[in-house]
């Protein structure tokens, strides 16, 4: 029953800082390949920096630096055009921000960035992401009317179909669902599980039980005295959540934490 | 909507609990079969095979307890996995008794094999019967049949009060034979311990399919005046 998956994402002793503020201190981690890797932790452990780790997009901050290294099927992350990396590494947020753009240019934006002109290719593209992200069906017959007018769930849907326009390899996810009614989550949820078959997934979520639900890993973060980030555990998400290694592992899954 | 995983990974434990089930249906014919036939390398291999249940059951068992942790199972689901973690260790306990048998034919050695072992066989299979059953309820959550499966424990019973009185009456007819008729005594114990089990695994289908949990009456209650 457990899965063995080549690692897609390699991390090695990496150090975040913003400033003096180091906000992760040395993290290993090598994420499965097509397979959901949940980061779960206390608010403030650097769940988000460290997602937002992998596709670079921390750069955009001022004064941050970083330690240590990270790979993406052996070649260096830093070392990548980040455009490239960023097509190969999608990201879906908490809250769902279509364009105020048509559902079909939401999700072309991405291919005609690239470059794709084609009307046919297009077509073929936002179809297919439509139904990948099991959106198609409700929303073929209004490809041109706004993607605001969605509900919040499909509007998630429609951001994770944009993402997947681009033919990423990785999707983060930060808290994909926290904005969202509990029958637009467990869609959302069943929509990640799928996507994994095809899609390497990291999910930072603040909800547990929403990760031992969707992932196959998980990874605990938390932090030390100086609020520096750190990872606690990571190992397979049946064991993280029946037979931890560590106290405070069993400590927070819980509910015992602080 | 669908729970995909949650409701793959039940089928899953379900899919585990059948096999279960056919290795202590095996288990429990192929031990009385080796007494029957006095075979004593078919015994120990039957003696030594209780481990794999055992595994099994094992197995099971966690399997079970990470989805419950994983997947945050509720009401019909939650009383499903809570009774698929009971039904195994029902199946597990099934599984002692059918070793418990391989190790009569071992105590006998060379003893002749008493008569009264003729009703055995039919006692095994009547068991047998009902433990099939039994889970095939469990599998449809079907609490009319679980409810009436448990009656057929009166033929086991009936079997068992006649091994009992044949042995007795052999014992008397020839001291000799006290000692292994004693062993054989053990062996149509642990059938008649096994059709009792059988009930336990249908007041399970009965929580799982209606969230009660009831008792439901075995035959030797002859004895409890409380009710």
């Amino acid at each position: 029953m457990e899965p063995k998956n080549r690692s897609k994402i390699q991390i090695k002793k990496y150090s975040f800082y913003y400033g003096d503020f180091e906000a992760l201190r040395n993290i290993n981690i090598d994420i499965p390949e097509n397979q959901v890797t949940a980061i779960i932790g206390p608010s403030g452990c650097g769940k988000s920096t460290f997602l937002r780790s992998i596709n670079r997009m921390n750069e955009l901050i001022p004064d941050v630096h970083t330690k240590g290294e990270l790979f993406m099927e052996d070649m260096s992350l830093f070392d990548m055009d980040v455009v490239n990396l960023r097509k190969r590494v999608g990201m879906v947020f908490q809250r769902p921000n279509p364009f105020p753009k048509t559902i079909y240019d939401n999700v072309a934006y991405g291919p005609r960035a690239h470059g794709i002109r084609d009307r046919g290719i297009l077509d073929e593209i936002v179809e297919q992401s439509l139904r990948s992200a099991v959106l198609w069906n409700e929303v073929k017959d209004h490809l041109q009317k706004s993607g605001l007018a969605l509900s919040g769930g499909q509007q998630q849907r429609l951001c994770i179909a944009r993402a997947l326009a681009v033919e990423p390899e990785v999707i983060l996810m930060d808290e994909p669902a926290s904005a969202l009614d509990p029958i637009a989550t467990l869609r959302i949820e069943e929509l990640i599980r799928e996507l994994a078959v095809n899609y390497t997934i990291v999910i930072v979520t603040h909800n547990m039980h929403q990760a031992g639900r969707v992932s196959d890993h998980t990874a605990f973060f938390s932090m030390h005295k100086d609020r520096a980030g750190y990872l606690v555990e990571f190992g397979p998400t049946r064991q993280i959540f029946t037979r931890p290694e560590k106290q405070l592992t069993e400590d927070y899954v819980t509910g015992r934490f602080g | 909507m669908k729970r995909t995983t949650l409701d793959r990974n039940i089928k899953t434990l379900l899919d585990e609990l059948l096999v279960l089930e056919s290795m202590v249906k095996e288990a429990t014919f192929k031990a009385v079969d080796a007494l029957i036939q006095r075979d004593m390398d078919a015994s120990r291999f039957m003696y030594i095979q209780d481990r794999q249940i055992n595994k099994r059951r094992f197995d099971l068992e966690l399997d079970c307890l990470i989805t419950i942790a994983t997947q945050q199972p509720i009401a019909g689901d939650l009383r499903m996995l809570a009774s698929i973690l009971e039904i195994a260790g029902e199946l597990e306990r099934m599984g002692d008794y059918a070793k418990g048998i391989a190790r009569v034919n071992m105590m006998l050695k060379e003893k002749p094999l008493p008569k009264a072992s003729k009703d055995l066989p039919q006692m095994a299979s009547v068991t047998i019967h009902m433990l099939e059953q039994s889970i095939q309820a469990f599998l449809n959550k079907d609490a009319v049949s679980a409810r009436e499966i448990p009656k057929q424990d009166d033929e086991v019973d009936r079997l068992f009060n006649q091994i009992y009185f044949n042995l007795v009456q052999e014992m008397i007819a020839e001291p000799g034979t006290i000692d292994a008729s004693n062993h054989l005594q053990w062996a149509a114990h642990n059938l008649e311990r096994m059709a009792d089990r059988v009930t336990n695994i249908c007041e399970r289908t009965i929580f799982a399919a209606e969230g009660k949990i009831i008792e439901l009456d075995s035959s030797d209650d002859q004895w409890d005046q409380s009710g």
